[in-house]
Order: C-alpha cells, then sequence, then structure tokens
C-alpha cells in the first residue's frame, strides 16, 4: 500500500468514527448528488479518453516499428501529442487524493531520467559551461562500447546496456520502486525516446556554449531524434531495444490508466466512485465538495502557477518545461486549466484529435451540473459570477500563450530573458491562476467548508468529549 | 522579555532561580514548590500553535502548507520551492539541466520524498528490505583535532559521515529487474543496511505491559570495504520540517535563558547549547536545528541535507558526497552550472523560504474537559521543563509575516541527557552520545495522518507516543517514573493532550 492511500485511508476511517452517527437515513440534496456524480462523471470520461488515445498511441508505436520511415515517426508523434490532450483534462484529480495517485508517478512522472534511458547527445561547444562534462558523459549514437569514457568509468544506460532485458518486468519493478531510481516510465519517457532532447537544431549555427538561451533549441521544433535511431540492423541492436521500451512503456501505461479509469466506473459496488458518489452525512458531502475545491486550487495556484510555470519563468531555468522534448508544454499549460475549469462548470467538452485547438472527439463529453449551478441553486449568483470572471481570465491568458507557441514560440522561447517581461502571457497567466485559486478560496470561505471550527469542540467532542476522535 | 512563560509565576519563579545562579547566590532548590508543577491558566492563543500562520487541517492534515498568512506574492515563490523539494533529482546529464546532478552516492532523490508531506520519515519494521530513505549517521571515536572542528565529528574515512545506500549505477537502478551479477556497478551504493528490531515488553505497576523495540543494523554489501569495530554508528528517520521558520526566530538570547548546564537549580534536569560551526559566517554559532541541535541555521540544514543526502551541491556545501578514498564517485560527472554548482544560491533560497513558510496546523481540539486535565499532568510531571510549551519569536525585517508570534512549539531546542537506553553514543561537537535536542510536539497527534508514520524518536523505535515516553531516561527519569505511576486512565489523558497538540 502507498503512503497516500495509507494516509487516506487513516483520514477516512477517522471521519467515519467521528461521523458515523448521523450517517443512516441521510438522503443528499439534488443539487448536492448532482454535484458529485457530475465530479465523477468527468473523471470517468477523461479517464476513459486517456485509455482510448492510449490504446491509439499503442498502434502507432507499432507500425512505426513494422516500418520505421519519417511519416510513421510522425504519426506516433502525433498520437502521442493526441494522447496528452484528454489526460491533460484529468490532472485536476492529481491533488486530492483520487485513485490516480496510485499511479500517477508512473504514468506522468518529472523530470524523466534521460540519462538512465538513452544516450545523451551534445555538440561540442554548447553547454560546456553550463553543464560540465555534458559533452564527455554523450554515450553516442549507436555506440557499441556503450559510452566508456575513460577506462574506468562506463556510463551506463538501458537502451546500450544490452543485457538488461527490456520487459514489462523492467518497467514494473524499477518504475514502482517508490523512491530509489530515476523516472523511467511513463508519458515523458514515451516522449524522450520518440523526440529525443530539445537542442539546437543543425540548422543553426553552434554557439560558443556559455549562453544557455542561444544553447537548447530556440526554433519552433522540439527534439530532432534522428529516423536512424530506430532503423534496426539486428536484433536487440540499439534500434530495436528503443522499439521494446516503446512497447513496454506503452503497455504500462494504458494498463495504469485502465486501472484508475476501473476506479471511477459507475455501477461497480465498493469502487472509488461507489464510494465517493455515496454521500452519508452534511459534513461528508462538505468534506468531498472541499476535496474537489481542493484539487481545483491547488493545481491552479501551486502545482501549475507555481511548480510548472513560475520556477520556470522566475529563475532562468530554460529547459525548466513539462514536455521538454516535444514543445508541447504550451499545451500543459492549457489543458491542466481546463480541467480546473471543467470541475466548475460541470462539463467535459471531450478531446482535441486533429491539434487544431478544437475539441472534436465529443462521444464521451459530460455536460452535466456544476459549482457555477450549486452556487446559483444556493443562491450565491455572484461569488459564481466573480469566479467565472476569475475562470474567463485565465483562459484568455493561456489562450494566448498557446497562439504564439502555434505560431513558432513554444514555451522555452517565451521565457527566455529577452521574452520574460510582465506584458509575457506566461506572467499574466501565473497571476491569473493565482486569483482563480483566491476565488475559488472564497467558494469554500463562503460555503464554510475549508476551516476547522475554533470554538473549542470538534463535530464528535461536542456530544462526547471524551471519546478520542 | 520576549520569553512569554516568563510572565507565568511558575516560570518566572524559575526565572529568579536563574538570576540566583548567575549571581553566584546558590540556593538549594532541590525541594520544589507544587507551584512549580501548576498549569498556568489556558490561553486563546494555544488553539494556534504556529500564531498567525498556523493553517487549517482541512480538508486533508499536511505538514506541506504554506503560512496561512504568507503574503500572496509570496505564493507563487513558495511553490517554486516546493517544486525543488519535491521533484525528482536525476542523474547529470540531462536537458532539465537545473534539476540533475544526483548522487553520485545518495539517500533519496528528494527532499520530500523522506519528509513525505513534510512530516516525519518511515523505517522499515522488518529485516526484509534496505533502509534507503533511512540516515545511518557514522564516525570515528576520538579527539577531535584541528582537522575536524568545522565538522563537529570524526568522519569514517572512507565512508564518510553518514551512508549513502543508494548510487546513480544502472546496477542499482535495475536491481529490482535484473539477476544480480548481470550489471556491474560503476559507482557503487556505500551499503545496503538492514534492520532487526529486538523487542521486549515493560511492565506497568498495574500490570499493564506494552512491547518496547530497539534496533540493531546489518550492513550488506558494502561497496568500499569493511567499516570497522570501532565505527560509531546512529540511525535518522527524517523529522517533519513544519514551523521551522517560526523556531528559526526564536531569539537565542530566550534560549539561552532557559539553559542550565550544570544543573544549578537542582531539579535535575540541565539542559545545554550546542555550540556548532557556521560555514556561512566562518565561525562557531549557538545550533538549534538537527536531532543533536547540529546545525545552527535553517539554510545550513537545508544545504547540508541536499548536499549529504541528495547529492546535490551550493555554495555551502560544494563537495560532491565522495570522500577521496571514493574515486569513481569522485570521477562521475556532475550536474554543475557555470557558477559550479548543482544548486545555485537562488534555487537553494526557493527551497530554503519553502521549508521556512511550512506551517503548523491549527489544533483541532484544544480545550475540553479531558485535554484541559492532560494538561494539568503534563505539567504536574514537569514535562514542560524540557518541552517548553511558548515562546514569542522575535523581529524580522525579512519575514515579518513570521516576526512577533505567539507560537507553541512544545521544545526549548536544548540538548538533555536522555539516558543510556536511547544513548546513540555518537559525539556531535558539544553534544555527549547521551544527548539530545528536544524535539517539538507540535503536530506529533496528526503525524500519521499526514502520511502514515507512527515513527517516534531518533531511530523510529517508538511507535506511540506511550512508548517513546517510556524511551525516556537520563535528565527525563523523574517525569517517566511519575508517568508509570499514574493509573493507566490518567496515562492516556496525558497522551491524549500531547496528541492534541
Amino acid at each position: 500500500m502507498k503512503l497516500f492511500n495509507l494516509a487516506a485511508c487513516i483520514t477516512a476511517a477517522s471521519l467515519l468514527a467521528a461521523c458515523g452517527s448521523d450517517s443512516d437515513n441521510f438522503v443528499a440534496s439534488p443539487a448536492q448528488q448532482n454535484l458529485i456524480d457530475t465530479n465523477a462523471d468527468i473523471a470517468y470520461a477523461t479517464y476513459t479518453d486517456s485509455v482510448e488515445t492510449a490504446i491509439d498511441l499503442k498502434a502507432a508505436l507499432a507500425a512505426f516499428k513494422l516500418a520505421p520511415t519519417d511519416i510513421t515517426l510522425q504519426a506516433a508523434k502525433t498520437a502521442w501529442l493526441v494522447s496528452r490532450e484528454p489526460y491533460g483534462q484529468s490532472e485536476v484529480y492529481r491533488f486530492r487524493e483520487s485513485p490516480i495517485e496510485e499511479v500517477e508517478g508512473d504514468l506522468n512522472a518529472w523530470p524523466l531520467g534521460e540519462a538512465l534511458i538513452d544516450y545523451v547527445a551534445t555538440n561540442d561547444t554548447d553547454f560546456t559551461a553550463d553543464q560540465v562534462g555534458v559533452t564527455a558523459n554523450s554515450a553516442g549514437i549507436n555506440d557499441a562500447d556503450n559510452g566508456i569514457v575513460d577506462g574506468s568509468i562506463v556510463t551506463q544506460n538501458i537502451i546500450g546496456t544490452t543485457q538488461v532485458v527490456i520487459n514489462d518486468a523492467l518497467l514494473a519493478t524499477t518504475a514502482s520502486a517508490a523512491d530509489e531510481h530515476d523516472v523511467i516510465a511513463g508519458y515523458h519517457a514515451i516522449e524522450f525516446l520518440l523526440w529525443g532532447q530539445d537542442l539546437n537544431t543543425s540548422t543553426q549555427t553552434t554557439t560558443n556554449g556559455t549562453d544557455r538561451d542561444d544553447a537548447v533549441n530556440t526554433t519552433s521544433t522540439g527534439g530532432q531524434r534522428p529516423l536512424t535511431d530506430f532503423v534496426s540492423a539486428t536484433a536487440n541492436d540499439t534500434a530495436d531495444r528503443r522499439h521494446q521500451f516503446l512497447e513496454v512503456a506503452v503497455d504500462k501505461l494504458i494498463s495504469d490508466l485502465e486501472q484508475v479509469q476501473t476506479a471511477w466506473i459507475e455501477g461497480v459496488a465498493d469502487n472509488y466512485r461507489a464510494q465517493f458518489t455515496t454521500i452519508t452525512s452534511e459534513t461528508d458531502f462538505n468534506q468531498k465538495f472541499t476535496e474537489i475545491l481542493n484539487g481545483m486550487g491547488t493545481l491552479s495556484e501551486g502545482e501549475l502557477a507555481g511548480e510548472r510555470m513560475q520556477i520556470a519563468f522566475a529563475s532562468n531555468s530554460q529547459e525548466d518545461e513539462h514536455s521538454c522534448f516535444s514543445d508541447n508544454t504550451h499545451r500543459d499549460i492549457w489543458l491542466d486549466a481546463e480541467g480546473v475549469s471543467n470541475s466548475f462548470y460541470g462539463s467535459y467538452a471531450g478531446y482535441d484529435s486533429t491539434l487544431n485547438g478544437t475539441d472534436d472527439v465529443t462521444t464521451n463529453a459530460v455536460d452535466g451540473y456544476g459549482i457555477d449551478d450549486y452556487l446559483k441553486e444556493v443562491g450565491l449568483d455572484s461569488l459564481a459570477a466573480s469566479a467565472k470572471d476569475a475562470f474567463d481570465l485565465t483562459e484568455t491568458n493561456y489562450t494566448e500563450i498557446d497562439t504564439l507557441a502555434r505560431a513558432g514560440s513554444p514555451f522555452d522561447v517565451q521565457i527566455m530573458a529577452a521574452n520574460r517581461t510582465a506584458q509575457s502571457p506566461i506572467a499574466k497567466t501565473i497571476i491569473s491562476l493565482e486569483a482563480q485559486a483566491r476565488a475559488i478560496q472564497d467558494i469554500a470561505d463562503e460555503l464554510n467548508l475549508g476551516d476547522v471550527v475554533e470554538d473549542g469542540a470538534s463535530e464528535c467532542e461536542t456530544t462526547t468529549p471524551d471519546v478520542a476522535c | 522579555m520576549k520569553y512569554l512563560a516568563l510572565q507565568k509565576p511558575s516560570l518566572a519563579r524559575f526565572s529568579a532561580v536563574l538570576l540566583n545562579a548567575i549571581l553566584g547566590l546558590l540556593v538549594g532548590c532541590s525541594e520544589h514548590s507544587p507551584a512549580e508543577h501548576i498549569a498556568p491558566a489556558y490561553q486563546s492563543s494555544e488553539a494556534l500553535p504556529g500564531g498567525a500562520t498556523s493553517a487549517s487541517p482541512k480538508p486533508f492534515v499536511s505538514f506541506q502548507l504554506p503560512a496561512a498568512n504568507l503574503a500572496r506574492e509570496l505564493k507563487s515563490d513558495f511553490y517554486a520551492g516546493q517544486a525543488l523539494a519535491k521533484q525528482p533529482w536525476v542523474k547529470a546529464p540531462t536537458i532539465t539541466t537545473a534539476r540533475d546532478g544526483l548522487g553520485p552516492i545518495y539517500n533519496a532523490r528528494t527532499c520530500l520524498s523522506c519528509h513525505i508531506k513534510g512530516g516525519k520519515g518511515f523505517i522499515s519494521d522488518t529485516d526484509q528490505v534496505p533502509l534507503l530513505g533511512t540516515l545511518i549517521r557514522l564516525s570515528k571515536p576520538g579527539v577531535i583535532t584541528e582537522e575536524f572542528t568545522q565538522a563537529g565529528i570524526i568522519p569514517h574515512p572512507v565512508y564518510g559521515d553518514q551512508i549513502q545506500g543508494q548510487s546513480i549505477s544502472l546496477a542499482h537502478q535495475l536491481r529490482h529487474s535484473q539477476k544480480p551479477g548481470t550489471l556491474q556497478h560503476d559507482v557503487a551504493p556505500e551499503a545496503y543496511v538492514y534492520i532487526q528490531w529486538q523487542q521486549h515488553a515493560f511492565t506497568y505497576p498495574d500490570q499493564h505491559q506494552v512491547q518496547l523495540r530497539q534496533p540493531s543494523l546489518e550492513f550488506r554489501n558494502l561497496g568500499y570495504g569493511p567499516l570497522g569495530d570501532d565505527t560509531l554508528v546512529s540511525i535518522r528517520v527524517a523529522p517533519a520540517i513544519h514551523g521551522m521558520g517560526l523556531l528559526e526566530l526564536i531569539p537565542q538570547q530566550d534560549i539561552d535563558l532557559l539553559a542550565d548546564e550544570n544543573d544549578q537549580d537542582g531539579n535535575g534536569i540541565s539542559g545545554r547549547v550546542n555550540q556548532v560551526w557556521d560555514v556561512e559566517k566562518q565561525t562557531m554559532a549557538p545550533g538549534r536545528f538537527g536531532l543533536k541541535a547540529n546545525k545552527p541555521t535553517l539554510a545550513m540544514t537545508v544545504a547540508g541535507a541536499f548536499a549529504g543526502d541528495v547529492g546535490i551541491s551550493n555554495s555551502l556545501f560544494p563537495q560532491q558526497p565522495c570522500t577521496k578514498a571514493q574515486s569513481k564517485c569522485l570521477a562521475a560527472l556532475n550536474g554543475n552550472d557555470a557558477g559550479g554548482f548543482e544548486l545555485p544560491d537562488h534555487l537553494l533560497d526557493l527551497v530554503v523560504n519553502f521549508n521556512r513558510n511550512l506551517a503548523p496546523l491549527k489544533r483541532s481540539h484544544f480545550k475540553s474537559e479531558k485535554i484541559m486535565q492532560g494538561r494539568e499532568m503534563f505539567y504536574a510531571l514537569a514535562c514542560n521543563q524540557c518541552h517548553t510549551p511558548s515562546f514569542k519569536t522575535g523581529e524580522s525585517q525579512s519575514f515579518p509575516h513570521l516576526a512577533g508570534q505567539t507560537i507553541w512549539p512544545y521544545t526549548d531546542l536544548l540538548l538533555h541527557d536522555m539516558g543510556d537506553k536511547l544513548a546513540d553514543n555518537r559525539p556531535d561537537f558539544l553534544a555527549s552520545g547521551n544527548e539530545w535536542r528536544t524535539p517539538p510536539l507540535w503536530g506529533v497527534g496528526v503525524q500519521h495522518q499526514v502520511n502514515g508514520s507512527r515513527a517516534l524518536l531518533h531511530d523510529g523505535r517508538a511507535r506511540t507516543i506511550e512508548e517513546a515516553i517510556l524511551w525516556h531516561g537520563g535528565e527525563a527519569e523523574n517525569s517517566k517514573a511519575k508517568f508509570i505511576e499514574l493509573a493507566k486512565k490518567d496515562r492516556e489523558t496525558l497522551i491524549f493532550f500531547v496528541k492534541s497538540l
């Protein structure tokens, strides 16, 4: 059992102990039930689309292995980008001890331990000042001697070390071993193998290695892993091993996503959804509503504005972007933010399979009962309106990041020193996400959800002060 | 006087005793009037252990929350620091250059993988898995020569001052999936350390029994030769890290006032201040952080953990975690930037400030009849003599939201002899092998709700507050003896109060 689950169980158990007395015969109001049900419906829909797009990715990878060409490589990359579209919208469920926590470390963990997976290529001058030894550490493409740098030091990676068998056990035992290893599984492992490192392209003049902004790719493309990396001459050569790795990585991705999807499916007794949608008391509803708001607020402010954007934007950390190999970070931002507003409006519009910015696959779309509906029903129209304003402003700002990226300035270019101004859409998005988080907090405050009772008595102590809670 | 408790009658008397001592007017203090052990009147601030920084424990109990009064414009920096504490450091080189440089040998890839959700770490209950996150401190016995005055210990000549049980080598990283012998280490982990617990029963006068356990270690796969029989070894479970910015702002003079190195007041308790090396000021300074109070500042605590535990070099600790005897470790490629560090100062500052702003939690229960009874006992048994309930934090230009707060951490931040049974026998600067710094008690009752950890005391031997109390000895012997004599119901009432903190 993972720690988070343990904590969740303990929390749940203590809540049960504290609040069990009024759970008999409680019937939630339609508004309460609709709110919780819709939140579960959206979770199920986004994870279902995530599973389906991951299965499409598996098919594209299989076709690529069968006939590695520029066209099949591009098709695999497109399938990866599409698979991110529904998954990104599900991330709002990560910050509330829901089923995704069990597998998230294997699915989407970052940063990737890329040097453990495959060679790390550089040219001869870039990074020399910024990154001591990076050139010497390059294992070389398809390098038979596996990157022996001097007589004694061997640079080891999985692809280049042929005695390492690449199978499901490799990822299952390594990826799930808590803190004992670098991240080698999930979306970003597949991304790294397809794109490679996002360095200077061959079309660009080699820089003198002193300026980090120049040394990374400042064009509109992501990494440029050559097709030859995937053209196998003999069984178990490095190209073959890359295909092997992609196969086991996508299989694990699908299986992890299916595990989460199953936990949210309707009509299964005792799964997470059944537990989540069974409201046992007013307190229980408040707890669940608080968890929803907490997840929305945490993703808005702490995770997205803080951990994913602020540190990259403010700390001169040029490569500190989420999808750094594919230059798809602008979509990560959009989709994370969209997931939060999905929870607010109680709707999920599906996902974008053509990558043009419009959701066209609507098979599993949800149009349900949102937090906005609930607020209006309980007479808090102005609170709903001001929250809507905050969400609208965030949308305007992240759309601007996306538009710039599509026009040739991806996230890593937008955070370059020259572009790091208060007028940057990234700066504006950070600020509006923080304002959005405050709007979410205001909802919790107004509904009296988010704080402890300060009069000295908890729910359980009020009636039986001497019973341990 | 900033030390709040001085305003209370019982401790005013205590300070008068101190004053007598200072003046050399020694008086016989062996008899204590009962008044000294009577709890002061309840103060409303006790509900908020971190003052205005106290965060809500709803919906999830966590020690990873920002101070409730942290300015909005500082929030994004808080989360940026959290990112550096939370996201894994990776083997160099990578394109995420700001995140590489792990190891070459290390204990953990992230700060928060041991301080899970800001809470206490774990220790294995069995000898089936190696202790990876748990720190094993090492040193050699003897008189500290000039060479090691800044270290405060004599490090092991090959292994240094701690066992790093992990390394970046493929053989270590993939050991769960590969047959043994398939891969050779380039840089070997220092050891896989296994723990065994010896159980024994403690029996109260009322015949109630409690199972206690104490650890012994087995070092397997030693990567760099034998440890040597005379090596001193100490197990450390990662402590909780909330409220550190408040503890940092307790004026040193208020701590000094509580010290009573030679027990001149004759109460059997002789707290003292450790004197340790301050790497920033390049001088000796009072220590207050760490299980033996061997770090003077929060910045050194965080930077030291980065360098030693994660293998991330920084300006305070610029070395890789390798000794001169570990040549492959030294030769491995690092993730240094142009300034020569894997973690430059502006990023280190973000993490230190993240830690500084981690909030203590509001108490959920604080004034019920049972808690107030337990509170009376806490003072009656003189627990408060070391677990000093309250301070007022000093001024701060840089962190005004942490300044001037009335806080309730329940520690005096002093070293105390805790008896032979709890001793690690490993001195650290002035701290003897028997001495430990009083740990704060705020949040101890919800520790397991934070992340599931029930480990208490330095090595996690205690699994309950009751067990932890029963391990108290030395200066706490009298208090423990009184606890043992209490009726079971009263013991539970005292523990109920401690849990509520």
